[in-house]
């Protein structure tokens, strides 16, 4: 695979208007890279990124027949992208191109040392060269996709999922381990906001499963196997039966739904288990099943305890984190109790309502309704006690000067959060996917990523990530659809190059690789009586960390190969002669003003704009006869020094204007 | 420990503290209070009473009378629970509570019962009076019935006894009062000279309203820049003393056993001056209340109501007939109005304990126990 080395390579050196041509000697830097022999073309440009020079840059790689760039510049961060294209755009291959960062990299952090700076320029760059020289062509690997899914759990994420998955034109396997379709929400009935009962979203979705040709429904099924990756997973369906009967699909991708389990309360926490104790599942079911009177257990109920936090925000105990839904949760079967059966009082024990977004508003309703609410530490949580004929709660109330308040009630409602489903342990097994310290799955990055796993292929929806209410649920069950169908909806899934490959030659099969693969991407093979691991391209996401444990140096990662990394360190390890001249040095040595002196010519001529007070970059451009765009990047960088600060608007509301900075 | 009492709040909410469950204790009343102290915490901590039934610390607690209601923590909160609106159902509760007939408490959370009462006894007493009045012929069916069965000196005894049975309803509601505030009261070092402060202290703050004054809301557009004569603290002030001042002149004339013909008589003089603060403070507290101008004028209850009209009435009636007795007309109206001015004077000494007037003693006794407290 190895490609001869690179004769006719481009270097361009950015000025970047000032913010590095002021502190390293660019054009020294130029000359340096000129004198490599595989250098055809050196020039130092004002701007690199500007269009007159990506047009000569696609000049010079036709005409000088130029096979690999080097812009030194600023970081790859930025532009990157932008010379890559240039390198298409001019015939070459996208991975002959390599960027050095000199501003970041030199003239900022060195801006205090011009030979240091310029030294240092000149080595990154070399590097650079070096680097390109070794650099290979790499084609973007496609692999082809299974329009099918597999989702796990037909609560309502899972269904809704189905429903959007297969009305774009996928195949659905829904997977649902109970007997019925409908998860939580089964049977439930208010729900806020809205006035559409859990029971009617279960059975319309349901309906809406069972009607849509391209979804197949298995209740009272697991998954019994997994293999494969992204685009092409092999998963084995245990349907049930007698005996056992385990069906086989191949799909391009895993929604996994599988909700949460409530909390169950310990036998003697809050005297659960006493009569006249239940969790807050028990309620709500107690309270959607009638009206009139409540009755519980053949008791009339006059009075309700709701005891918060229950399991929930412990600092010591497993469950550190807020179950979110339950404040809402428990402030609404209140308000549902309250419609079905008026005049039962309601006491709340709470530890902080989170009551948020609309939800707020019932809890101002419920305190309206004459709700009283009680404040304690988790210090000091209200102590129960029950007997059959009712219960007293006792209260060290944090809102009455911590008074201890003693509360009579006919039913202690334990409100509890929600806690991983009891299978995701084994599912996160064999799917390799992460759960996290509190159990739930973990998604690549709560914000950035927030439905994807680190396993290329499978997804996250609803509350098996964490608590999360319905409309919580179906909002992040829809993006993992809309998510899943941007991979495998056009059959093809195009993968990045910069994977890591196995020399099947030098492998031996120690498995120090797939023993550091989060990704599950270093697979076991045999062939010819030997053993030795290949990579599973569509699963490897190009981290590296393979590379440096593999004893035998079989694994190398495309774009960083040991040829590319050498060369780099050779070409920066290289002895150059910097020479700052005499009159720079000179006029360094001279300027008055220690803090004067490192500021480039052009500072100057701004600083003088600004003498008579605040001005825009337009003035100043025609006070100092230097070009806008020039200003406008001095003035930044001089911001970013604190020697000129942004001075509000001008009159017209249509310039910044900036002063010196005092 | 404390045992809860959900039923306390519907009480209190027929006191005029119709918002208050909805309190969630942020504690922003307390904290924008002007004169909330570490010895004098409110408001919030007292919705919070009222919302777990903790009657005992309500009843027992000077801070309600403290509060002049500015209702700056009513605009302060984020709930519209109107903590100030609280505060004033306290005192009323409180007011109800140590009057031991129970009058008041009809009085307070019954409003047609409140209406029926003072109109019939407006009625009685009117009729009384034109019946005993020289203008009605002595062969009146009605005046011949009353007085062939009663004797004048029945009438004048019934009355003492009325007056009398009023004036310890009031004297024992007080002392209620005042042994609850008083109950756990620690043992002075030096209790002449505390007593003295104390009482010097109560002295000034009736005189110049210094601590009413300081809990004026700055923000409030409608005061912001009144002159003094319009705030709320002066209208205060002057209904205050132009009562007392009108009580004072009244005893003044019947001491002197002259009813007053003389203009320049010192007694008139103090009259007529004491009417005019008193007519300037209810005329402009009325207006206020009428137009709503700031929070404190908006959640009045009858019992506001019927105590800013009393006075106002018997004022404007006052001067009415100041002005008829100087230039000699005497005809049926000015006798009406004659009528009608005692009549709503002896409602307001009559109801005194059992009215919103009565905070007029219990206040000046919880600023006494206050400043006695303070170190």
């Amino acid at each position: 695979m190895e490609e001869k080395k690179k004769k006719r390579i481009g270097v361009y050196i950015c000025h970047c208007g000032g913010n590095i041509s002021d502190y390293v000697d660019v054009a020294q830097v130029r000359e340096l890279a000129g004198k490599d022999d595989f250098v055809v073309v050196a020039k130092d440009v004002m701007f690199a990124c500007a269009d007159s020079n990506q047009k000569d840059m696609v000049a010079d790689i036709k005409e000088q027949g130029l096979d690999a760039i080097v812009v030194a510049s600023c970081s790859p961060k930025l532009h990157l992208h932008t010379f890559r294209n240039v390198a298409l755009r001019a015939g070459l291959n996208q991975y002959q191109y390599v960027q050095v960062n000199v501003r970041e990299q030199c003239s900022w952090p060195h801006h205090d040392d011009r030979k240091l700076a310029t030294g240092k320029a000149a080595g990154l760059v070399e590097a650079g060269i070096r680097r390109v020289m070794g650099a290979e062509s790499h084609e973007t690997i496609r692999v082809s996709a299974a329009r099918s899914v597999l989702i796990v759990g037909a609560g309502v994420a899972g269904m809704r999922a189905a429903i959007s998955l297969a009305s774009i034109g996928n195949e659905v396997v829904l997977v649902e381990k109970a007997a019925e379709p409908g998860g939580k929400l089964a049977g439930r009935k208010d729900l806020f906001p809205g006035d559409v009962s859990g029971e009617s979203i279960v059975q319309d979705l349901a309906a809406r499963v069972r009607a849509t040709p391209n979804i197949k429904l298995f209740c009272g099924a697991t998954v019994s196997g997994v293999c494969g990756s992204m685009g092409q997973f092999q998963v084995k369906v245990n349907v049930g039966g007698q005996p056992a009967e385990d069906l086989e699909f191949t799909v391009g991708a895993v929604l996994i739904a599988t909700g949460f389990d409530p909390y169950k309360p310990e036998p003697g926490e809050y005297s659960m288990g006493s009569p006249g104790v239940i969790p807050i599942g028990e309620f709500v079911k107690l309270v959607e099943s009638g009206s009139g009177e409540l009755m519980h257990q053949g008791r009339r109920v006059r009075s309700v305890g709701f005891i918060y936090c229950v399991g929930m925000r412990q600092t010591k105990g497993k469950n550190k984190y807020c179950s979110r839904v339950c404040c809402s949760g428990a402030i609404q079967a209140s308000l549902s109790m309250h419609r079905r059966y008026p005049g039962v009082q309601a006491y709340h024990f709470y530890r902080d309502i989170r009551a948020y977004g609309k939800q707020e508003v019932m809890y101002t309703e419920s305190s309206k309704a004459g709700d009283v609410y009680f404040m304690f530490t988790e210090k000091e949580p209200p102590v129960v006690t029950a007997d059959g004929s009712g219960a007293v709660i006792k209260v060290k109330d944090s809102l009455t000067k911590k008074q201890e308040v003693e509360v009579p009630v006919d039913l202690v409602v334990l409100v509890t959060g929600m806690v991983p489903q009891a299978d995701s342990g084994a599912i996160a097994a064999s799917f390799k996917v992460p759960i996290g310290a509190d159990g739930f799955f973990n998604e690549i990055h709560p914000k950035l990523r927030p439905v994807e796993t680190v396993i290329n292929g499978v997804f996250l929806g609803g509350s098996c990530q964490g608590p999360k209410n319905v409309t919580e649920t179906l909002s992040s069950a829809l993006a993992a659809s809309a998510k899943i169908n941007a991979v495998i909806g056009k059959g093809v899934i195009d993968l990045d190059p910069v994977i890591a490959r196995v020399d099947s030659s030098k492998c031996v099969w120690c498995g120090k690789c797939a023993a550091v693969c989060e990704y599950g991407a270093l697979v076991e093979m045999e062939r010819d009586g030997r053993n030795f691991a290949i990579v599973d391209e569509p699963s490897c996401v190009g981290c590296g960390v393979c590379a440096p444990v593999c004893p035998t140096n079989a694994i190398e990662l495309a774009c960083f190969t040991d040829a590319e990394i050498e060369g780099m360190i050779d070409g920066f390890a290289l002895d150059q002669n910097i020479n700052i001249t005499e009159t720079a040095a000179a006029e360094e040595s001279a300027a008055p003003s220690v803090t004067m002196k490192e500021y480039p010519a052009q500072w100057h001529m701004i600083l003088e704009a600004m003498k008579d007070g605040p001005i825009s970059i337009p003035d100043i451009a025609k006070a100092s006869g230097l070009d806008a765009s020039l200003v406008t990047r001095h003035v930044m960088t001089m911001n970013r020094y604190r020697v000129a600060e942004p001075a509000g608007l001008d009159d017209s509301e249509q310039y910044y204007l900036y002063q010196q900075k005092s | 420990m404390a045992k809860i009492d959900p039923t306390l709040a519907g009480k209190l909410k027929k006191y005029g503290a119709k918002d208050f469950p909805a309190c969630y204790n942020c504690g922003n009343c307390t904290a924008v209070c002007s004169l909330t102290a570490k010895d004098a915490n409110y408001p919030r901590i007292f919705l919070r009473y009222g919302s777990l039934g903790m009657k005992d610390e309500i009843l027992s607690a000077r801070e309600p009378w403290l509060c002049y209601a500015c209702g700056e923590c009513s605009a302060a909160c984020p709930r519209d629970a109107g903590p100030g609106d609280f505060m004033a159902a306290a005192r009323k509760f409180a007011i109800a509570h140590h009057e031991p007939t129970g009058l008041t408490r009809l009085l307070f959370t019954n409003s047609p019962f409140a209406v029926v009462f003072t109109v019939l006894l407006a009625v009685v007493m009117g009729t009384f009076m034109m019946m005993v009045s020289d203008r009605v012929d002595p062969d009146n069916v009605l005046k011949r019935w009353i007085f062939d069965h009663l004797s004048f000196s029945v009438i004048h005894d019934m009355g003492m006894v009325i007056f009398t049975f009023m004036g310890l309803s009031a004297l024992l509601g007080m002392i209620l009062m005042g042994r609850r505030l008083f109950a756990g009261m620690p043992k002075l070092e030096n209790p002449r000279k505390a007593i003295v402060s104390a009482i010097h202290n109560v002295r000034a703050e009736l005189l110049t309203m210094r601590r009413y004054r300081k809990c004026q809301d700055d923000e409030e557009p409608y005061f912001k820049d009144r002159k003094w004569p319009f705030q709320p603290w002066f209208v205060h002030w002057s209904i205050m003393w132009g009562f007392i001042g009108l009580l004072f002149a009244t005893i003044l004339d019947f001491l002197l056993k002259d009813p007053a013909t003389t203009t320049w008589w010192p007694s008139r003089i103090l009259g007529t001056v004491a009417g005019i603060a008193m007519m300037w403070g209810a005329t402009l507290a009325i207006i206020y209340r009428i137009k709503g101008v700031a929070r404190q004028y908006r959640n009045s209850t009858l019992a506001d109501w019927a105590l800013l009209g009393a006075l106002f009435a018997a004022g404007l009636t006052g001067f009415w007939m100041e002005v008829a007795v100087m230039a000699h007309l005497e005809n049926d109206l000015n006798a009406a109005i004659f009528i009608i001015h005692t009549i709503v004077s002896m409602e307001l000494v009559l109801l005194f304990a059992f009215s919103k007037f009565a905070h007029a003693v219990y206040r000046p006794l919880a600023l006494f126990n206050y400043f006695l407290r303070q170190k």
